[in-house]
């Protein structure tokens, strides 16, 4: 009976990050319009573009294959199973015996790899700007993330997403002095991933700035619901994981009713909070040359190789 | 029941046949089929064989004096049997791929030679990893390598495949030279030259004497395998060979190199678990990591696509050895269980790399065959007129980048834990040297997946990029099924590791948890809680029911909708074509100009205007070169000090006899006096 029920919650946090997703990009960008003394929409607007997208038709490109159309399927599917892996607001899911944090960002790869496929697929010169600028932000990434996850690993003992949060929610505000630089190199990771300022700026379509925009160009109706809702997938996956590693209080962890609402409200509180402060931190930053984004990724790999120091001396 | 020594007999006996029948065919319509089929049948026999090793008994056979003073030494157990199943899986797909791929061979008349060396090359391969006696193993070995050397040049009408192979020749007798060194101290010390003497003497070895034989074994071998900076004859000679004897040589000759290091690490070199070994791991994983980031940097700037492949497996070298050195480390401080999930690690990419490197260079064959160019500049858009080859190469491209579920992705998550576990080694600078050697590691996958997108994009998705490339048909239907056979095992490989933990477990007589196909991996951290955890079986489970479930989501909630198709966004101007996409060297430039320290890239921009007015150009050429730093700061140099010297000594040799009388009478008297002078003393 227990397991049954840890199974349930265990489902329930994924339809949490499912419906929640959408949610946090509109917050997101009501803060920014604020911040730019605009009224901006409701911050439902992204659910109602959702449900305009997919109801609307679709145009194909005539150049495109079987790729270009499984695409955002594939990508949503992979969004989705990742979010299986991933505490939300109980420090563990049943799920975690069936995969890590590995898995996690194998599973966000592998919809990245077939967005890059899709944006050459469509044989214009746009998508190959996209995926060739993709190519190279994702490649260096990837280093970076590993070496933060080495970190907090070490630290916590896992890359079980269950043993982890659970050992970050059981020990005291900041126990290691590793863990800050973790911290540091992953926030700066999670704004690559997500696509956000300084890497990439996701509200605009001018072609000298734009990156993950390019990709998905040619995309309408429900293939555009899809990866727009799976890229809001992604970043609230990486900003409960930033905020359940780093900040882990309020989760709960047991399955009491008590805990558990607790755990809900803090998280719906924190999530809220992160976006808001991402989004003020976009407001106040500009997009950066391309090839200066390296030097950000290299902040992000040289503070975690000190957090690798630290974890052994 | 048949004998384990016939079962050993029957493939050796299968490919001598199918080698004599290439001889005898004479280029006759049968010939195909009389060449590969026997070298179908024997790699099964190949296969069966080996999986009776794996699960039962080894195979030990002595034909004493078969030449004087030595004997003929057959030793099979499960680490040879492993070996000789990869060849065989590898060769029965290649085979099967090669009736379909060497019908060019056969309309220019060649195809018996090329199949005499074919079938000699698998054989000799199972020769090397079955022999017990250091000098019919370094006849196998030379033999291996000739035929190889062979194959490689077999296109010998391109002056550019000979200098290949004679690259090629040099690299791998320096290995030879290595290899032998290394066992001449086994000799030495043991007094024979079996390969038991060595391995129940080589715990008596003075330790200088277990760390030559493991430095020279280690640079013999790994020059075979590929491993920086001896590298230089990988990315020559793959490329210049049919594809499918590139496939072999990738997949499973280099392999036979890390087979080498195997044996003369865990067999003759005396290694024990003390920290005195660790430095041999060390040395593994820093090699290892330099091939495989720089392997790959050089694989995704690559424009031809056997050269790209051939960089890419100097990369997964490079991530076997990181394997295979943290093996050696873990063992050397008594931490069995993960010295264990390191060894699986190394072994499990060994497999899989045969596999997806194999499926890959037939992929690639494919392309060639019908496009007849290797630039994949001139490709694109394959994907409508070869589905099947398209659909098989992507599956190697998603093996190959390690992304779940596919193959790939099991033996980089088994290396990243093995790498992650690093924290039990007692001692802070091993420890922080590991963590630092993961970042190229890191880096690595990253621009491995990159490398993929490109190939496969640039050759199979959008418009073709060359005029020459219309009319193209899919490939023949062996072709697709040799293909098909890898790609299987890719899938099978991953979504069940279940199958390659318990063949490496068994083959190397360890213990790995795993007991039943659906039992998930775990490793544990110190206080005894599950550190990490991966069920591939229910991963999928969980993303095909998550598929369907949005499907169903998504079509209830969008009813009826219409798709239509119309040409691609060209911002309203109208015949967007092919030369305005975006082009293979462009994809890359970003990662080119981030690395550029390491590339050097310089352009050369030639332009030629119509008289003196230099705005009006007539043509404009530009050329993107990048620098190859290991032959332009290491191999040039040496290669180039030895011409200097021999240049010099050349002078000796005028052509007048009485110089020459000259140098006699001189030699005379040096002996004369180095006579009579050693007598004194």
């Amino acid at each position: 009976m227990d397991s049954v029920i840890t199974v349930i919650v265990g489902l329930i946090q994924v339809l949490v990050i499912l419906a929640l997703a959408p949610l946090l990009t509109g917050i997101i960008r009501k803060t920014k319009a604020r911040t730019q003394k605009r009224i901006g929409a409701s911050i439902l607007q992204p659910y109602y573009d959702l449900l305009k997208l997919v109801r609307k038709d679709e145009v194909i490109s005539d150049q495109t294959s079987w790729i270009f159309r499984a695409c955002p399927w594939i990508n949503f599917t992979t969004m989705t199973t990742a979010a299986f892996f991933i505490p939300v607001f109980l420090a563990y899911t049943p799920f975690g015996l069936v995969g890590d944090l590995i898995l996690v960002i194998g599973l966000f790869a592998l919809g990245r790899f077939f967005t890059m496929l899709a944006g050459l697929d469509v044989a214009s010169s746009f998508g190959g700007l996209g995926s060739s600028r993709e190519m190279m932000i994702s490649s260096l990434l990837e280093p970076a993330l590993f070496l933060s996850i080495f970190v907090v690993a070490i630290t916590y003992g896992g890359t079980n997403l269950s043993t982890l949060i659970s050992a970050s929610s059981n020990s005291s505000f900041l126990p290691h002095p590793q863990i800050l630089f973790a911290a540091i190199g992953l926030f700066i990771i999670i704004l690559g991933e997500t696509g956000r300022l300084p890497f990439d700026n996701p509200a605009t379509h001018l072609e000298l700035t734009m990156v993950h925009e390019t990709m998905i160009l040619e995309y309408s109706g429900k293939s555009l619901a899809l990866m727009e809702w799976s890229q809001s997938i992604k970043q609230i996956i990486l900003f409960t994981l930033m905020i359940n590693i780093f900040v882990p209080w309020g989760i709960s962890s047991s399955i009491l009713l008590s805990t558990l609402v607790i755990g809900f409200l803090t998280f719906i509180g924190k999530i809220s909070l992160f976006g808001i402060f991402v989004a003020f931190l976009e407001s106040s930053v500009a997009k950066w040359r391309l090839f200066r984004i390296p030097d950000l990724i290299a902040i992000a790999i040289a503070t975690s190789m000190i957090g690798i120091v630290l974890c052994y001396l | 029941m048949i004998s384990n020594l016939i079962l050993f007999q029957i493939p050796i006996l299968l490919f001598v046949i199918g080698a004599l029948s290439g001889l005898l065919s004479r280029n006759s319509r049968l010939a195909r089929p009389m060449i590969f089929v026997p070298s179908m049948i024997g790699s099964i026999f190949t296969i069966v064989f080996s999986i009776g090793i794996i699960t039962g008994t080894q195979l030990k056979l002595v034909i004493p004096h078969i030449l004087p003073l030595f004997d003929l030494e057959i030793f099979v157990d499960g680490i040879s049997a492993f070996f000789m199943l990869i060849i065989g899986l590898v060769s029965f797909a290649v085979s099967l791929y090669s009736i379909g791929y060497s019908k060019e061979y056969e309309i220019q008349k060649r195809i018996s030679a090329f199949g005499f060396l074919f079938n000699i090359f698998i054989l000799s391969m199972i020769l090397v990893v079955s022999s017990n006696n250091s000098f019919f193993f370094l006849i196998f070995w030379e033999l291996m390598s000739l035929v190889s050397f062979f194959l490689v040049i077999y296109d010998h009408d391109k002056e550019e495949n000979l200098k290949s192979g004679m690259t090629y020749l040099v690299m791998t007798h320096l290995g030879t030279a290595f290899i032998f060194t290394s066992f001449v101290l086994g000799y030495v010390q043991t007094g024979s030259f079996s390969f038991d003497s060595f391995r129940h003497g080589s715990t008596g070895f003075p330790l200088l004497v277990k760390n030559l034989v493991f430095v020279f074994a280690f640079i013999g071998f790994g020059t075979k395998a590929g491993m920086v900076p001896l590298h230089v004859w990988l990315p020559k000679a793959h490329p210049s060979a049919p594809s499918n004897v590139s496939a072999l040589m990738s997949a499973v000759m280099i392999k036979i190199g890390i087979y080498g290091m195997i044996r003369t690490i865990f067999d003759f070199s005396g290694f024990g678990a003390s920290p005195d070994f660790a430095w041999w791991g060390m040395l593994l994983v820093s090699i290892g990591s330099a091939s495989a980031i720089i392997g790959v940097l050089y694989a995704v700037v690559e424009r031809d696509i056997k050269r790209a492949l051939a960089f890419s497996s100097i990369e997964n070298i490079g991530i076997i050895l990181v394997g295979l050195g943290l093996s050696v480390v873990f063992t050397s401080f008594h931490l069995t269980a993960f010295a264990v999930l390191a060894l699986v690690a190394s072994m499990y990419h060994t497999i899989n790399h045969a596999v997806f490197k194999g499926l890959l260079f037939m992929g690639a064959g494919s392309v060639v065959s019908v496009t007849h160019t290797k630039n994949i500049e001139h490709l694109g858009g394959l994907v409508k007129q070869m589905p099947w080859t398209s659909l098989l190469f992507l599956i190697g491209a998603i093996s190959i980048s390690g992304l779940p579920p596919f193959n790939g992705f099991i033996s980089e998550w088994f290396t990243l834990q093995a790498l992650l576990s690093s924290y039990h080694i007692p001692s802070t600078i091993l420890q922080i040297s590991i963590a630092f050697a993961s970042l190229p590691f890191a880096l690595t996958i990253g621009i491995a997946a990159a490398t993929f997108v490109k190939l496969f994009g640039m050759t199979f998705l959008s418009k073709t990029r060359s005029k020459n490339i219309v009319n193209i048909k899919e490939v023949p239907r062996s072709m697709i099924l040799g293909m098909s056979i890898l790609a299987a095992v890719c899938v099978l490989f991953g979504v069940v590791p279940y199958l390659g933990t318990s063949l490496i477990s068994t083959a190397f007589h360890m213990s790995f948890q795993q007991s039943s196909p659906l039992d998930f991996i775990s490793v544990q951290n110190s206080s005894g809680k599950s550190f990490a955890n991966l069920s591939i079986p229910v991963v999928v489970i969980i993303l095909s029911s998550v598929s369907i479930a949005i499907f169903g989501f998504i079509r209830v909630l969008s009813g009826h909708t219409k798709k239509t198709t119309y040409s691609t966004w060209d911002c309203g101007f109208g015949s967007l074509n092919e030369r305005m996409e975006y082009t293979p060297t462009s994809l890359s430039q970003p990662i080119r100009a981030v690395f550029k320290v390491f590339f050097k890239p310089h352009n050369q921009t030639e332009k030629e205007s119509f008289g003196e007015n230099p705005y009006l150009l007539k043509t404009v050429k530009v050329e993107t070169m990048i620098k190859n730093i290991f032959e332009e700061m290491l191999y040039t140099p040496i290669v180039s000090s030895f011409v200097f010297f021999f240049d010099k000594v050349r002078k000796l040799q005028t052509g007048k006899i009485n110089a020459y009388l000259l140098y006699i009478m001189i030699t005379l008297v040096l002996l004369l006096l180095f006579v009579r002078l050693s007598n004194n003393g």
